[in-house]
């Protein structure tokens, strides 16, 4: 008579090899669900870890934790005076050592575009000069558009200043950051303005270093 | 410009004298050299080559200029007070230097 059932304790320990196991489907994990029976784990894309959803549910793959995004521009050209917002001499920061992360931004006269929703740290560092025996005041100032370009909104503004000493340069900086929920890559913009309290406000500009200069990263999901 | 010392030593230098804002920039930004020069805004006129180093040349004997006139006024300061009667000590109290 052949056997059609094998009580559990009559398979010894450490005896079930993983060809005496059903067939699964590639990248598929054993779990057990809420109910405590065995379950399956589907199959997560590259790069993604597993993250447990607590009690009560299956784990999943996930994209990992970690910065994904990283961009850094800078103004390429000096100038007096007043930008608003600062429309040319752009470039990607592309000294040899220099690194990024990701797609990156989209510049185009001067407006900056996502490549993905998230919530995005944005910094403008805006550095200038006196050397004229008068007084200087600075300001760097991040706006945001959700809709497209439509509008934009100030998110925030940094100001820098330098008493002219009539003796050599004298240097000012402002930086300005934002943490901005960027909903839709599709109709967010960033640009960047650079004002003073009088028309003659410089701002440095280089293609070899970062003198003034904008920053993006993704921080993570919006 | 020498960001250390404020000394012009590039046309960027000159140029950025002449009007306020983004009018200019350089067709290779990492080769400023005057013929990669491009002007942004058509209500201003190109400069001439020589126009930028003239421009250049004047810009740099005004800084030193100007440089060794603050230099000659601080020694002079200080030696007035020294012959008013101030020692060394005295004199770094009041200016620093």
């Amino acid at each position: 008579m052949a056997i059609t059932r094998i009580t559990t304790s009559a398979v010894t320990d450490d005896s079930v090899t993983l060809a005496k196991m059903a067939p699964g489907t590639d990248g598929n994990l054993i779990t057990y669900d809420a109910s405590g029976n065995p379950a399956a784990v589907a199959t997560g894309s590259a790069g993604q870890v597993l993250t447990s959803a607590g009690a009560g549910a299956p784990p999943t793959f996930a994209a990992a934790g970690g910065i994904t995004e990283t961009d850094i521009w800078r103004v390429t050209s000096s100038f007096v005076g007043d930008a608003d917002p600062i429309t040319s001499n752009w470039e990607r920061a592309d000294d040899a050592t220099a690194g990024r992360l990701g797609t990156g931004m989209t510049e185009s006269s001067g407006v900056f575009t996502f490549p993905s929703t998230g919530i995005w740290l944005v910094t403008f560092t805006r550095n200038g000069y006196t050397n004229n025996n008068a007084d200087r005041a600075m300001k760097a100032n991040i706006k945001i558009s959700s809709n497209s370009g439509g509008s934009y909104d100030y998110v925030s503004i940094s100001f820098g200043n330098a008493l002219d000493t009539s003796v050599g340069i004298v240097h000012m900086s402002a930086t300005a950051r934002a943490i901005i929920d960027v909903t839709n890559a599709s109709t967010f913009r960033a640009t960047f303005t650079a004002n003073g309290n009088n028309s003659n406000s410089s701002t440095y500009g280089d293609s070899d270093l970062n003198l003034t200069w904008v920053e993006f990263i993704r921080l993570g999901d919006t | 410009m020498n960001i250390e010392t404020g000394r012009p030593n590039h046309i960027e230098d000159y140029l950025i004298s002449l009007h306020t804002g983004q009018w200019f920039g350089w067709s290779d930004s990492k080769n400023k050299v005057y013929v990669n020069l491009i002007i942004h805004d058509d209500s201003k006129t190109k400069p001439t080559e020589q126009e930028c180093i003239d421009g250049l040349a004047q810009l740099q004997s005004d800084f030193d200029t100007k440089k060794t006139n603050a230099e000659n006024k601080k020694a002079s300061g200080k030696q007035k007070l020294k012959d008013l009667g101030l020692d060394d000590d005295e004199i770094k109290a009041l200016i620093g230097a």
